[in-house]
């Protein structure tokens, strides 16, 4: 049966090469906790990894898309979504946490899609960082992370049992996930930063090869000092957000998203055929 | 070139049929018209030439379609882009890049053409639809015709056989209108292009087309010459209901045809005695002295004075920029004046507030979806309700007498241009202004839609409200207003009653009146009753 395009899902060499991706990029992350002075894997070689693996394993991954075909209408709707997500980032100059960005890509990744929320927050913080200037090592990370909350959000049930996941449980569900997307990408982007941050002196200071226990004592209690002030304004900010606009935007694409007319069928009858059927 | 072959069309999820067996064979170099009204299939009918139906949307297909040896069962949209251009009705959501040149090169960009090819065929197209002047320019300063020729030439560069417009002219002012239609005409003419056009205002196309498809509804469709289809088609322009009016043997689709045909029945009539209305006695509402303003950093109004009474329809009339907005916006209140005066029902209108200020001016802009940001037309009417502190139920009443069966549920902005102007206006009216404004409001109208505002506006004027129109149709100038006031560059250059001005530009006047010149007559109305 022949049928319009869907709206872009993965398939299964894609999800291969997300997986690869996200654990070369969650390596990125973690290495701090696993890393000891015994491997002779010091701070320098890890700030290969940092400069380097994680950014060949994301443009691996989206050359793996691309070549998918992504149809005219998922090009169109990523583009659009893409630019409005990355402009609306520097609105809040980012300043404690208030990025306006997060409740679009997690409302949009909601209504199109794991896939499509992947690649979105994907791109939407590589697009705004030419808006911000944000170029450097951190984007790669930011860019999984965002990735990572998009395909989250995707990933939420349409149905809990047999109520469907809508009205004013889908937005709870949504304040939630708002909520602890926001925390994540703060504790994220503190663990690919902290190890650079604040020198090898402090108490706080990351310890190379010292015990996985210590380092994330240390790392927490870094965690709490430094970033809560911008964390808990980023979840709080974004959960609001979705609970003033979400009913409106998840129309508003839901709209969308019918009128693209994604997967409807497509036939082709001959005259003959439909004369007879008719008769 | 391009042939239907017994093509029948359903969307899914709809049982309607859109088209219904429908056959015909347009040769090469052939200007085909397809017309029909709002909602009847035009845009489907198009889009099916180069396969987006179905292939983008959906539906089943009978019947087989193939252009230039392709068909499009075959085919994707993608694989028929080299022998097909498109060009939609509004120019701007189609663009991509910034400037002109860019903008044309785009589509050779991504068709993968060798760079000293795209140099040579950007050159050719700038030539070909006179664009070379504005080549550097930013496609958002160009005019709208100006644009709409962009638009066209980013879909000649890519050399296609075939090119399909769906209602180029819609968002154009008659002048430009003018000019893309030359343009389309000539390359007919000169290149062998085959074109097929959709259009509301007949009268601007039919004198330049072969042939004309005739969707009349319920699917049904008949192609045939434009004097057999106008005979007896539904819609028609004025030049056509005159014809029919007079009972002449033969369809005239041009005003030098027309007035050769008229000859003895102009010299045998006389002007009718002007007849005076009896009006119920008016009051002046707007009075506006010296007014200046400005619209960004340019001087949109100056030393503007007029006034308005009660009971008048005035029709604004000017080119794109004269400052026709600029003046509605300062009547509503929106805008404050630079310097002057502007008073409505004697009291300065940016003052108003709330309530206040509904209830004495209503002002629909020129796209009325602005107007509306419910969720359907069920809750854009209650909230309307609520806002005015009217009876429950008041808005909908208004809108079932504009446009009737109109469903509550549907989201405003899936209604066509027609029921969504008749839904601002029932927004708008709900609140009973004294003063209704209205910003180019047949934008996109079919004729059946143009007839209803008029008779409503006609109502709404002898319940004692004044009506304000900025519109560049002067058909339906002709048809509704008693008044007009011309602008240019911010001044009033003509302020009469509708008769006067309208027959002394030769560029304004509606074809009737150049029909018909010296007499003045504006409408087929007008020639009836002096015939009685």
């Amino acid at each position: 049966m022949l049928s319009t395009a869907n709206i872009y899902t993965f398939r299964k060499r894609s999800v291969v090469a997300l997986a690869l991706a996200s654990t070369i990029s969650a390596l990125g992350f973690l290495w701090p906790f696993f890393i000891n002075a015994h491997t002779k894997f010091h701070a320098l070689n890890n700030n290969l990894f940092y400069w380097v693996a994680v950014p060949i394993a994301l443009a691996i991954l989206i050359i793996e898309i691309s070549n998918d075909r992504l149809d005219a209408k998922s090009i169109a709707l990523l583009g659009v979504l893409t630019a409005l997500t990355a402009a609306l980032r520097p609105v809040g100059a980012g300043a404690v946490g208030i990025e306006p960005m997060w409740f679009i890509l997690i409302l949009a990744a909601r209504v199109f899609g794991p896939a499509f929320g992947f690649i979105l927050g994907i791109l939407a913080l590589f697009i705004s960082a030419f808006l911000t200037g944000g170029f450097g090592p951190w984007l790669a990370y930011q860019m999984f992370a965002a990735g990572w909350i998009g395909l989250g959000a995707g990933l939420l049930p349409n149905r809990i049992g047999k109520n469907w996941l809508r009205g004013k449980s889908e937005i709870a569900a949504l304040f939630l996930y708002g909520a602890l997307a926001s925390l994540i990408f703060g504790i994220l982007m503190d663990l690919q930063f902290w190890p650079w941050a604040i020198g090898s002196r402090t108490q706080l200071s990351y310890v190379s090869g010292a015990a996985v226990a210590d380092n994330f004592h240390r790392f927490i209690v870094y965690h709490f000092a430094s970033s809560m002030a911008w964390d808990v304004p980023r979840a709080v900010f974004t959960s609001a957000l979705i609970v003033l606009t979400g009913p409106a935007v998840l129309f508003a694409l839901r709209r969308t998203q019918r009128k693209a007319a994604f997967l409807t069928p497509i036939e082709f009858a001959s005259a003959r055929e439909k004369v007879q059927k008719e008769a | 070139m391009i042939t239907f072959a017994n093509v029948s069309l359903i969307y899914p999820h709809s049982t309607k049929t859109v088209l219904e067996d429908l056959s015909f064979t347009v040769t090469e170099g052939e200007f085909v018209l397809v017309m029909g009204s709002t909602g009847s299939g035009k845009s489907s009918l198009l889009r099916l030439i180069n396969g987006l139906v179905p292939h983008h949307t959906g539906g089943i297909l009978a019947g087989d379609i193939v252009v230039s040896g392709i068909s499009t069962r075959e085919v994707k949209p993608g694989g028929l882009a080299h022998l097909i251009g498109i060009v939609g009705q509004n120019p701007l959501n189609g663009f991509v890049a910034d400037r002109v040149e860019e903008e044309i090169a785009f589509g050779m960009e991504t068709l993968n053409m060798a760079p000293d090819v795209m140099r040579k065929r950007v050159e050719e197209v700038l030539d070909l639809l006179s664009l070379a002047d504005l080549r550097d320019r930013s496609i958002a300063t160009l005019s709208g015709g100006e644009q709409q020729r962009v638009a066209i030439a980013s879909a000649l560069v890519m050399h296609p056989k075939v090119l399909v417009l769906d209602e180029p002219t819609s968002a154009l002012d008659p002048i430009a209108a003018e000019e893309v239609l030359s343009i389309l005409h000539r390359l007919v003419h000169d290149l062998g292009l085959t074109v097929i056009i959709s259009e509301h205002r007949l009268e601007r196309v039919i004198q330049f087309v072969d042939r004309i498809i005739n969707i009349e509804g319920d699917g049904i469709a008949v192609i045939g010459s434009p004097q057999e289809i106008l005979k007896y088609s539904a819609i028609a322009p004025p030049i056509v209901q005159l014809s029919r009016a007079l009972n002449m043997p033969a369809i005239s689709l041009t005003v030098r045809e027309m007035r050769r045909a008229t000859q003895e029945f102009r010299d045998s009539s006389s002007a009718a005695p002007g007849e005076s209305l009896a009006k119920d006695p008016s009051d002046e509402v707007i009075r506006i002295s010296k007014l200046r303003s400005v619209y960004g950093t340019k001087i949109a109004l100056n030393d503007v004075s007029l006034a308005i009474n009660s009971h008048e329809i005035v029709a604004v009339m000017g080119r794109n920029g004269a400052g026709k907005s600029t003046l509605l916006r300062s009547i509503s209140g929106i805008q404050k004046p630079l310097s002057g005066e502007v008073k409505v029902l004697a009291v300065d209108p940016t003052k108003l507030k709330g309530r206040e200020r509904a209830a004495s001016v209503g002002y629909i802009p020129q796209e009325p979806s602005d107007l509306l940001y419910g969720q359907s037309v069920e809750a854009e009417c209650m909230q309307a309700d609520k806002d005015n502190g009217v009876a429950a139920g008041t808005t909908y009443e208004i809108l079932a007498s504009l446009v009737p069966n109109i469903s509550p549920t549907v989201h405003p902005r899936d209604l066509s241009e027609g029921q969504r102007l008749g839904l601002a206006i029932s927004v708008v009216l709900s609140s009973n202004p004294k003063i209704l404004i209205l910003d180019e409001p047949t934008r996109g109208l079919d004729y059946a839609a143009k007839s209803s505002l008029i008779a409503l506006l006609k109502t709404l004027a002898n319940d004692g409200r004044s009506i304000i129109l900025a519109t560049h149709d002067v058909e339906l100038v002709a048809e509704v207003a008693e008044r007009i006031l011309f602008l240019a560059d911010g001044e009033i250059v003509a302020d009469g009653p509708t008769v006067d001005v309208l027959l002394s530009s030769p560029a304004f006047a509606p074809q009737v009146a150049k029909i018909m010149a010296p007499l003045p007559w504006l409408t087929v109305n007008d020639v009836l009753k002096s015939k009685q």
